[in-house]
């Protein structure tokens, strides 16, 4: 019954947002009874209508057929074959409403045929004084459990067989020799067992096929929805970055565009340099490569390269998948002291399964601290900072352990 | 950069050297660098393993460039090591498993190419007295160790080889590690004598490992494979 409810796909798993290696989920949907599937509501609804025609049709046979069946029986021209017929209908419909029930009906036409003989051996068995009366119970119940056989089918086959119906009844009032008034209150029979399954019949399918449409709808508006919370994500994680960038860069260049600072003073070259390899950084950030550490310390070591530095970035073993809040707690404070190296630099990475060491060796200048963390030791969480200069050279250590 | 690695040098008799590599510059490169230092002579060079032997028989060590026409020349390493000649590998090749194979094959020392000239000739002079030197890539490489079988280190071991890679300095690395520059220098070389378990046996190998005990660097408990014959299958100079 519910084969069919995970077919469609969840529309929010093709809107991936671009930052891969953040480790930020996609965006959850925010109710999943909203995304279920349209054909799942439709069977829901459908459901609701099968339960309703299998009540219908046995309630009849049982409550109103069966009293006036055996109220009657000794006035019928063969009452084993009426009480017989109405037996076979009861057990027949019984099966055929509990396999409608758990999705699985009966063949339609071999179940068709079985009620329409029925049909014949009880207009023949029931006689002409029991004709009109309650006791012919297959005028008004069979007409129901025809619904059963044909659900889901095309209203014509139902038509069909209520019409064979009324022939074989027509048949039997002609055969007993026509009378006006038998022929007006075979008119209206007809009119009776014809109306009402043909209206819960059609009934159903137009309310299945109405719930079919306002499920879809409403899943394209959750699937919308999703998208629109997906982008609003990467809007975000967007506007985060550019808060980064903006920190990074956007102070020097505003006071270089505005003439405040000299491009010739040392210390405002270090600013800028400091300020394009956290750019250069936040760039190879969202790239998507196996080895975003690496990927990321050879940007910062390329950019120092560029400006003169001659720089070693040598690596041992490969990097463990690292959250990229650690790779910047890693590759962050070496940035600094990377802006401001003279001479060469040595960039270092040692990797393990279980932990990554990386190291900046620069010649120690004179002149006091321009930038870079504090000298000495601090640990923040998962990553430890080493800085220190003994005169001869700078060294910076970062060091993460699982 | 480091401490002199060579206390003493075998008698009076200069070192002879012999390059192997199909580079004619970089032959002369190396020639020149060893030129600086006048306990050290060239005796012959070339492209050919066997050929610069058969013209230098008497040769104390041997500088061999791993890559020679295209093709690694780790089983010739290995063949000359056997034989107990002292081979120095110096390479372009730096990934760590080309230089622990190296070490592995025998090598007495691996000395990448861009380490410069000071690294050249304290890793001659130390190989040419059966004493390691460790130049700082090879220092990384065996601190970076992934296989399972490498030897077991000290921690203070893995620091000094660490430190040691990062800076290039033994000043600054006993400085860091608050030691002196000798104990640096002995963690570093202990750590490369576990080192000589590492692979196939060799001559070289067994060499290393008796002037290490001789020098009071290791205990041969601490090696946990030691072979009593090591120091009789010595290579005499």
């Amino acid at each position: 019954m519910s084969a069919d409810l995970g077919a469609p796909a969840h529309p929010i798993r093709g809107l991936e947002v671009p930052e891969r290696t953040s480790g930020s989920a996609p965006p959850e949907p925010t109710s999943s009874a909203g995304l279920a599937a349209p054909a799942a509501v439709a069977h829901a609804s459908d459901r609701g209508a099968r339960i309703v025609a299998v009540a219908i049709a046995l309630a009849w046979h049982v409550a109103i057929g069966l009293p006036a069946v055996l109220a009657a029986r000794a006035e019928f021209a063969v009452p084993a074959v009426v009480l017989g017929g109405w037996a076979l209908v009861a057990v027949v419909g019984a099966v055929a409403g509990v396999r409608l029930l758990r999705g699985s009906p009966l063949p339609p036409w071999p179940l068709a045929g079985v009620l329409l003989a029925v049909d014949v051996a009880v207009f023949v068995a029931v006689g002409e004084r029991q004709l009109f009366t309650a006791a012919n119970w297959v005028w008004g119940t069979l007409g129901w459990f025809f619904v059963l056989a044909l659900w889901g089918r095309r209203v014509v086959g139902l038509i069909a067989l209520l019409t064979t119906h009324a022939v074989i009844a027509l048949v039997a009032v002609l055969g007993h020799g026509p009378d006006p008034a038998d022929v007006a209150r075979y008119v209206m029979y007809v009119y009776g067992t014809f109306s009402l399954p043909v209206a819960v019949f059609v009934g159903s399918a137009v309310i299945v096929s109405l719930a079919r449409e306002r499920a879809a709808v409403s899943a394209a508006g959750h699937g919308l929805a999703a998208e629109r919370d997906a982008a609003e994500h990467a809007l975000r994680e967007r506007r985060d970055r550019l808060a980064l960038a903006s920190s990074a860069a956007g102070r020097v260049l505003g006071e270089l565009a505005a003439g405040q600072v000299d491009p010739g003073d040392p210390e405002v070259q270090r600013r800028c340099m400091l300020a394009a390899a956290r750019l250069r950084r936040l760039i190879a950030e969202s790239d998507d490569v196996p080895d975003p550490l690496l990927h990321e310390l050879r940007a910062a070591a390329d950019l120092a390269e560029r400006n003169g530095l001659p720089i070693d970035l040598v690596t041992i073993g490969t990097p463990p998948p690292l959250p990229v809040e650690i790779r910047r707690r890693l590759a962050d404070p070496l940035n600094g002291i990377l802006a401001d190296a003279r001479g060469w630099a040595r960039l270092t990475v040692v990797s393990g399964p279980n932990e990554v060491v990386v190291s900046l060796v620069t010649p120690d200048r004179e002149g006091p601290e321009a930038t870079g963390p504090p000298p000495g030791e601090h640990d923040d969480g998962q990553v430890e900072h080493l800085y220190e200069r003994d005169g001869s050279i700078r060294w910076a250590q970062t060091q993460w352990r699982r | 950069m480091g401490a002199d690695p060579v206390a003493a040098v075998t008698g009076d008799r200069p070192i002879g050297v012999a390059i192997v590599d199909d580079h004619p510059v970089v032959v002369e490169g190396v020639r020149a660098w060893l030129a600086t230092e006048p306990r050290l002579t060239v005796l012959a060079t070339g492209d050919d393993p066997d050929a610069v032997l058969r013209a230098a028989p008497n040769a104390d060590v041997v500088l061999l460039d791993l890559r020679l026409h295209g093709r690694m020349a780790l089983d010739k390493l290995a063949e000359l090591s056997a034989t107990g000649r002292r081979v120095v590998v110096y390479s372009e090749h730096t990934d760590p498993a080309t230089m622990l194979a190296a070490l592995d094959a025998g090598a007495v020392a691996f000395l990448a190419k861009h380490e410069g000239r000071e690294h050249c000739v304290a890793t001659v002079l130390a190989a040419a007295s059966d004493r390691p030197y460790v130049p700082p890539a090879l220092a990384g490489a065996m601190v970076g160790d992934p296989r399972p079988d490498r030897p077991t280190l000290s921690d203070k071991e893995r620091e000094a080889l660490l430190l040691w890679f990062q800076s290039m300095s033994k000043a600054s690395v006993a400085r860091r590690m608050q030691i002196s520059e000798h104990t640096v220098k002995q963690y570093v070389d202990r750590a490369r004598i576990k080192y000589t378990r590492a692979g196939r046996p060799a001559a070289t190998k067994a060499a290393l490992l008796a002037r290490a005990i001789e020098d009071g660097l290791v205990r041969p408990e601490e090696i946990g494979i030691y072979r009593s014959q090591a120091t009789h299958d010595r290579p005499t100079p």
